[in-house]
């Protein structure tokens, strides 16, 4: 008898939690939203390169109780995209937080079902002709630096390499920097180069992306990364 | 039969009834009412100890302790590597939002005043003002991570009407917090008793957190100015006026003045071994005039912490696990000054960056350093509780083929290389493995030398020092810079110096940089450098994400022992400075992280709360 009951304690276990399961049904019952809000953060027409998880806008809307932002974090290519349901929304470049000039204007956004759209900045420096090539053993990126908006000084420029698409100062295995000081005339290219680190010496490949960080803005501004085929 | 059962039930019900008037108001055997509570000093006492002990903190030795391992001073060594890899700090890092306290406080002070008839004048006046004391430093502690918040200085009571916006109290503006602050430590120093107490506030407590705090809005109110924007919201929630430095830092120095003046408290100097002595300084329970104010324990009363089985050195620890979370940076030790003034940087290659320095003892490295490093850290060639705490990364054996040196190291902590020698101390430092130093440094301030304190079941109760003495002498030596007088903040400066084992004078000129590397390595693991470098306005330029710049990571020191038989360097010692290879991303301090965030559901409950920058 005994015996019995243990043995039927798995079956039991798995016909409470099937039970539990089904019963959070009513609660679980709407809808989750399916339109899409994508867009990208743009200069000139061209998308700006930032940190991957780094940077983010704000989506707000009015007409309910409770006021909440909902943060949109902008990929590492300047795309964004958001799941959201069909409303009126606000869509917020919030000050201080990526490599460009604070702009305190919204942009209204009327979301019915999907929408792209284009969210313009002003960067303080923009990349230019950029050339990659790779060397013995080595990098090399040749690019120019143009400063958009003005206000603010240029602090370095880097070129770092990684072993996957994403690279940024976290997510890379080695990098080459100019600072302020070297950077004096920005009409001339810079050129910048990195050994690849022997760990990577014998790999095919390796992405290589450049980034310029403005004195005062916590948030650099990248190119995209680029695939360098060693071998 | 009917007849009895009516009499029995008479008789039953007037015995009831009898009992009726005592049995009712039988005093509660189970519940303090208000009248008892405020009327028993005890009692008061006793809720005072309890709000003393949800003083809010950053980081002491049972609060958010670890968090010492995530600025500059030190890295995580235990097992995890969250701390080593911080990609940016959280905007919500330092949120605090206290209103519990502070409503509990407000209640106290209100329940006093209404109930307390059995007190005499003097021990209301008393208690008021240590309740107003704890309320005025939890709002330091609030407005120094949040910026200006709502000054609730009663309780604030629902009156059911459907409508709450009566409670809803706006943002204060920061300046006025510190204001508050200053008006309300001023109006209790006088009152507050306690004697010489260095656990409860007395008026020089109260002096302390003036001296900090004024120096606080001081320095915001100037460099948050100099910056090229500066932080602040239109309605004066966030950043300081400039023109109210000046007033700020006088009140500062006035406060430092008298702390230093009294004559109450003198620097600890009691140990003619320089080193020693400053860790007794803050270490030290009895016969300790330094300590202005402490959150003590006592392992007999069961108050007591981990500090120690987390922290104490690998080799020494008594206990089966942990040892070794927090460990110091390389970074940290060399910010430490050779005691005839030069910069402090250790010298592991000879002058052209040819070859080693090669050393007879692993200790020579550190000589005639700042003695304050020895108070602080257990670095190679020390000891702890009288065992010395072997610090050894491997061997690096001569190649006659190459001419070079190549580095032998082990998994197995305290092995022999195979010349009989030892190859990787009982301590480390060891490239991958936890529980064991990763940057061949360890944590001496504010671990136990008692023994058995590093067990679990034991513990420690060491104390964590929220003021001492020497705060105030570089608090004082920083406000008298500001306000141009150079000759006292020399004064101040060269005095906690001498203390450390430099020459008298040793200072002849003085600015802001030295002074922040003044307070860096006397107050290192005493929670202050995150906040200094806040009020400064350079976090965001020290921690700026770089892995190409030196503060933003974490360095470490490996010793090897030379084995290159027949040879003169055979059996000395060389150091190599590396980046910590437990450490992954520099340290990124953004601009939102000067004002830490408001949670949501505070500013859905109260609409006229204000964001704070950058959110």
């Amino acid at each position: 008898m005994k015996t019995s009951i243990i043995k039927g304690i798995p079956a039991l276990v798995l016909a409470f939690m099937v039970g539990a399961a089904m019963m959070g049904c009513e609660k679980d019952n709407r809808t989750e939203p399916k339109s899409v809000l994508k867009g990208r953060v743009v200069h000139e027409g061209q998308p700006l390169g930032v940190r991957s998880n780094g940077v983010q806008l704000e989506l707000w809307q009015y007409g309910y109780q409770l006021f909440t932002k909902i943060p949109v974090h902008i990929n590492q290519d300047g795309t964004f995209a958001a799941s959201l349901f069909d409303g009126n929304y606000k869509l917020v470049r919030l000050r201080g937080n990526g490599p460009w000039t604070d702009n305190t204007d919204s942009i209204d956004v009327q979301l019915r079902g999907s929408k792209e759209i284009d969210v313009p900045v002003i960067p303080y420096f923009v990349f230019k002709n950029e050339r990659y090539a790779k060397g013995e053993g080595k990098v090399s990126a040749t690019f120019d630096v143009q400063q958009v908006a003005t206000g603010r000084t240029i602090e370095r420029v880097n070129l770092y390499i990684g072993t996957t698409t994403i690279v940024d100062p976290n997510n890379n295995v080695a990098n080459a920097q100019q600072v302020a000081a070297n950077l004096t005339d920005l009409s001339k290219p810079v050129t910048l180069t990195v050994n690849i680190p022997a760990a990577h010496a014998s790999r095919d490949y390796i992405y290589a992306r450049i980034g310029v960080k403005t004195s005062g803005v916590g948030e650099m501004l990248f190119g995209m990364p680029q695939k360098i085929m060693l071998k | 039969m009917k007849k009895i059962s009516v009499k029995i039930f008479v008789s039953a019900s007037l015995l009831f009834l009898s009992g009726c008037n005592d049995w009712l108001e039988r005093k509660p055997q189970n519940i303090i009412l208000e009248e008892q509570v405020w009327n028993d000093p005890k009692m008061i006492t006793g809720l005072l100890a309890n709000y003393y002990d949800r003083l809010p903190a950053h980081t002491s030795l049972t609060t958010g302790w670890a968090e010492f391992a995530a600025y500059d001073e030190a890295m995580w060594s235990n097992n995890d590597d969250g701390r080593n890899n911080i990609i940016n700090y959280p905007f919500d890092r330092w949120r605090l939002w206290e209103y519990g306290l502070i409503r509990d406080i407000n209640l106290a002070l209100e329940s006093i005043d209404k109930y307390a008839v059995k007190l005499s004048d003097a021990q209301k006046a008393q208690f008021n003002a240590e309740l107003r004391f704890l309320r005025a430093y939890t709002y330091f502690e609030h407005v120094k991570r949040m910026g200006g918040v709502p000054l609730v200085t009663k309780q604030l009571i629902y009156d059911f009407s459907g409508d709450p916006s009566s409670l809803q109290q706006a943002r204060n503006k920061e300046e006025e917090v510190y204001d508050f602050i200053a008006s309300e430590l001023d109006a209790v120093k006088d009152l507050l008793g306690n004697g010489t107490s260095n656990t409860r506030a007395t008026k020089y407590t109260a002096l302390a957190v003036k001296s900090r705090a004024m120096l606080y809005a001081a320095s915001i109110a100037k460099y948050n100015n100099l910056m090229a924007s500066p932080i602040s919201t239109p309605g004066g929630e966030v950043g300081i006026p400039a023109a109210r430095a000046k007033d700020y830092y006088t009140k500062s120095l006035a406060a430092s003045r008298e702390i230093i003046n009294s004559g109450a408290f003198d620097l600890y100097k009691t140990n003619p071994d320089k080193g020693v002595n400053f860790y007794e300084a803050i270490t030290k329970k009895s016969a300790n005039r330094e300590v202005i104010w402490a959150q003590d324990f006592l392992v007999s009363k069961d108050k007591r912490h981990g500090f120690t089985y987390d922290n104490i050195a690998r080799n020494v620890r008594e206990d089966n696990l942990s040892s070794s979370s927090i460990t110091p940076s390389l970074n940290l030790v060399e910010d430490y000054e050779y005691l005839d003034g030069t910069s402090g940087e250790l010298k592991n290659r000879n002058a052209g960056n040819t070859d080693y320095v090669y050393y007879d003892k692993l200790q020579d490295i550190f000589a005639n350093k700042d003695a304050r490093l020895y108070g602080t850290i257990i670095y190679p060639g020390t000891s702890f509780r009288g065992t010395e705490v072997q610090i050894q990364a491997g061997v690096k054996v001569w190649d006659s083929a190459t001419s070079a040196f190549k580095t032998v190291e082990s998994n197995t902590l305290g092995s022999n290389y195979e010349d009989g020698g030892l190859l990787t101390g009982s301590s480390g430092p060891q490239r991958s493995q936890t529980e064991v130093s990763n940057t061949g440094f360890y944590l001496r301030k504010f671990v136990d030398q008692t023994a058995m304190s590093s067990t679990r079941g034991i513990r420690s109760d060491m104390w964590w020092v929220r003021f001492r003495l020497g705060e105030i002498y570089l608090n004082a030596a920083e406000a008298a810079l500001e306000l141009g007088e150079t000759a006292d903040a020399l004064k101040y400066t060269n005095t906690l110096r001498e203390r450390a084992g430099f020459p008298a004078n040793s200072l002849k000129t003085l600015n802001l940089e030295k002074l922040q590397n003044e307070r860096r390595v006397e107050l290192a693991f005493e929670d202050h450098r995150v906040w200094d470098l806040m009020r400064w306005r350079v976090a965001h330029e020290v921690w700026n994400g770089n892995a190409n710049n030196p503060d933003a990571m974490i360095y470490a020191l490996y010793p090897y022992r030379v084995v290159r038989p027949g040879h003169a360097t055979h059996g000395k010692y060389v150091f190599d400075k590396l980046v910590a290879p437990r450490f992954r991303a520099p340290r990124f301090f953004q601009m939102g992280n000067y004002y830490s965030s408001i949670a949501q559901a505070v500013i859905d409950n109260n609409p006229k709360i204000v964001r704070n920058p950058f959110h």
